[in-house]
């Protein structure tokens, strides 16, 4: 009686043949080349480029010498121009000065009130003027582009 | 007291003295030597009362003042104009070049 009614269950078993083997064993990382092939592969590609960073440096040495040179050779040309700028300057700041100071009373152009800047030297010397005395009749624009440049270095 | 300057000088004299001086190539070297000059030949009591000319000329060297006082007088007066109306438009300021000083 218990055999012919058999109810046949699902159970989870192992598949037939049983479980295939599990794998343990480590897998290193696939390495191309040994550790002396890598380190042999550094110095030759260093060499190699070091030699074309060799022919690149002249070229740049050249390059700064050529720019220096160029440098050197127009200095002397841009000084001139700024001080004769500078001289043009100093004749306008004058007229200027002159222009303004007209009706002050006591006055005269180039001192303080008629008290000269400096008393010992002949009165045609150049006094070569501060920062704020150069800029003395400049608008307030021009002023802050100089100002901080010229007074903080 | 301030006339009297010390008997012998020596290095204990020195201890309290100028730290500093214009004759490296400084902006006021030769006033300063002039200065300087003078003071050694009449010491410090008479330098004082004869020098005064040269101390002077140090002094103004050396601080600027009356440069700074001649420009802020200037100044004023420009911004008095200015304000009353007596200066317009492109007279109002002279303008130099940036690059130029």
């Amino acid at each position: 009686m218990a055999e012919a009614c058999q109810i046949i269950r699902k159970q989870d078993l192992p598949p037939p043949g049983g479980y295939r083997p599990i794998p343990f064993k480590r897998i290193p990382a696939k390495s191309y080349f040994s550790g002396f092939t890598w380190i042999a592969g550094y110095i030759g590609v260093t060499a190699i480029s070091s030699y074309l960073y060799y022919l690149n440096y002249k070229q740049i040495v050249k390059n700064k010498i050529e720019m220096r040179s160029a440098k050197m050779a127009i200095y002397p040309m841009l000084l001139a121009e700024r001080d004769r700028e500078y001289m043009k300057q100093l004749r306008r700041n004058r007229d200027a000065e002159a222009e303004l100071m007209r009706d002050v009373p006591g006055w005269e152009v180039g001192t303080y009130y008629g008290e000269r800047v400096y008393k010992l030297l002949p009165p045609d010397a150049l006094v070569e003027p501060i920062f704020h005395e150069y800029y003395a009749h400049t608008e307030p624009s021009a002023w802050d582009k100089k100002v901080d440049l010229r007074l903080w270095s | 007291m301030s006339d009297i300057s010390p008997f012998l000088r020596s290095i204990f004299t020195d201890v309290t003295g100028p730290m500093y001086s214009y004759q490296m190539f400084g902006r006021c070297a030769k006033q300063e030597a002039n200065m300087m000059d003078c003071m050694e030949a009449y010491g410090y009591g008479r330098g004082v009362r004869k020098c005064k000319d040269l101390i002077d000329e140090m002094y103004e060297c050396h601080t600027l003042k009356k440069q700074y006082a001649r420009f802020a007088a200037m100044r004023k007066e420009r911004n008095r104009q200015i304000a009353c109306g007596q200066l317009k438009g492109d007279k109002q300021y002279v303008t130099p070049r940036i690059d130029s000083y």
